[in-house]
């Protein structure tokens, strides 16, 4: 089994034989781990300057980047951060790690079309739009959408290039989400399930990821139809366990290793949250090991590795 | 409709601050406690600050001539390291909702920047935010560096943002942790009433 089939088993909740998968949203800590700058760190002013081949060269490197991260920490799967991230360049790369490891890895990318809660600069503007303009918001809700489909459309047609969506706008706080669950069911659930329905038409696997306090949404978005849930945030007070009851048999979780813990706990802390994580996502399959954010920059990479090891030692289907 | 309610009690000659504390503090007050049992959320709060804040525009001048002094002063900012602000700035409007006299910061704010503040303006609270594991331990530092300014019995530090816990408040030495803004800004109301003995 390749790690792409290994993974695709994960998201249809089938049982696996050998170590339940493994992957990041983003591994920004490339530097330290492979000796490489992490595509998103690198800024190509003059791209349009560059002849084919360091074009090329660059492209080859950035699917180096994500390869010999996958292939160091076991990942079944690659989300790729293309940069320059215009179709044909994300085309490029994608052709790019193909040409070199096959499909050997699930290949995945951003494709969220729904609002995610503001940031504090805009947040009274867009809550008076949210009372005041709401037809104007779901008029750019259904433009964001459709805009997301037509790549997605023209993406389909590569056959073999990338295998799912995953959709990172965030909605909650630690304590609750930003939008109230009737609000949620007006200006997001209606294009989130559009795009979900979409992108599973077009032969596509999606992950929804969200952090924070999923809780009071938590029903609306299952209803979206993701094949996953991703990050269950503890921070957020989020318990797999009790999602993984609630609705392990209609949707796969991701996560939920507490990134507070890999930052600022002991060790033995990780440790044990790590354990905690395999123990409550693999019982019953449907499960994708991974943080409960991302391995971000800034976060001590022992750390990363020291929960990669006891997954590559524990996290195992007998 | 809250600012026309307003100059009407105005015109009433009802006293700025019976309008301020009884009228748009009280209903600001509610709002609090209704968020904070997550009866409402984030936007139903933003709106009611919306509201509180026209009505208070009308208020400030007949507050300062009466020479009504706020509940406390605060200086507020995400930590340095850190550009995220929307809890920053909901707990900024908890606070103001609450009578207390807000200084913002913004983001990106090093320890020294809270210590000047205080300094400069009197600030009996430093209220600190981080949305990244990475950057709270500038909170830390700042709880040093009030120390060091020799502040650290005039000012109270306060903590909060996604990351931090009660146990972290608790390692670094800070003096409050609150899990949600309504929360921060009755804690900091406490404090300062415990600052003014």
């Amino acid at each position: 089994m390749t790690e792409r089939e290994r993974f695709i088993k994960a998201l249809k909740r089938e049982p696996i034989v050998g170590h339940c998968p493994t992957f990041e949203l983003t591994f920004f800590l490339t530097l330290e781990a492979i000796g490489k700058i992490h595509p998103i760190h690198q800024v190509f002013h003059q791209w349009n300057q560059m002849s084919a081949n360091e074009k090329k060269m660059h492209i080859d490197y950035c699917a180096d980047v994500f390869i010999e991260t996958a292939e160091k920490y076991h990942h079944s799967a690659i989300f790729v951060h293309p940069n320059p991230g215009d179709f044909d360049n994300t085309v490029r790369l994608l052709e790019t790690i193909r040409e070199k490891s096959g499909d050997k890895y699930f290949t995945m990318m951003h494709g969220d079309p729904t609002f995610s809660m503001p940031d504090g600069s805009n947040m009274m503007e867009f809550t008076e739009r949210l009372y005041e303009d709401m037809d104007g918001l779901k008029k750019e809700a259904r433009q964001n959408l459709d805009y997301y489909l037509r790549f997605a459309e023209k993406m389909a047609k590569r056959e073999g290039l990338l295998d799912g969506f995953c959709l990172c706008s965030d909605y909650c706080f630690n304590v609750n989400p930003f939008f109230s669950p009737d609000m949620f069911s007006e200006i997001i659930a209606p294009y989130l399930k559009a795009s979900l329905d979409a992108y599973r038409d077009m032969g596509f696997y999606s992950i929804k990821h969200t952090d924070g306090n999923i809780m009071p949404i938590l029903d609306q978005m299952v209803q979206c139809g993701p094949d996953a849930l991703h990050s269950l945030d503890p921070q957020g007070g989020v318990s797999m366990a009790e999602v993984k009851r609630l609705y392990g048999d209609k949707i796969a979780l991701c996560g939920n290793v507490n990134c507070g813990l890999l930052q600022t706990g002991t060790l033995e802390q990780v440790a044990e949250d790590t354990r905690r994580s395999l123990r409550e996502g693999m019982d019953g399959w449907g499960y994708i090991f991974c943080t409960s954010n991302c391995a971000y920059t800034g976060l001590p990479l022992e750390r990363y590795e020291l929960m990669n090891k006891i997954w590559w030692e524990e996290g195992i289907y007998k | 409709m809250v600012k026309e309610l307003v100059q009407q009690a105005i015109d009433q000659g009802i006293p700025a601050q019976d309008i301020l504390e009884q009228g748009l503090l009280s209903g600001m007050g509610m709002i609090g406690e209704k968020f904070k049992n997550n009866e409402v959320y984030v936007p139903e709060v933003l709106v009611a600050a919306r509201a509180m804040n026209m009505g208070t525009a009308l208020l400030k001048p007949l507050i300062a001539e009466a020479g009504i002094e706020s509940v406390g002063k605060v200086c507020i900012g995400t930590v340095q390291g850190d550009l995220h602000d929307i809890g920053k700035n909901l707990v900024k409007m908890m606070m103001e909702g609450k009578g207390l006299e807000v200084i913002d910061l913004g983001t990106d704010v090093p320890p020294e920047k809270f210590v000047e503040a205080v300094v400069e303006n009197g600030c009996q609270i430093i209220c600190c935010s981080a949305l990244l594991t990475t950057t709270m331990g500038v909170m830390e530092e700042v709880v040093k560096a009030v120390e060091a300014a020799g502040l650290r019995d005039k000012v109270k530090v306060m903590v909060g943002g996604a990351p931090v816990t009660d146990a972290y408040c608790q390692q670094i030495g800070a003096d409050k942790y609150t899990a949600d803004a309504a929360s921060a800004a009755d804690a900091a109301v406490e404090l300062c009433r415990e600052l003014a003995g």
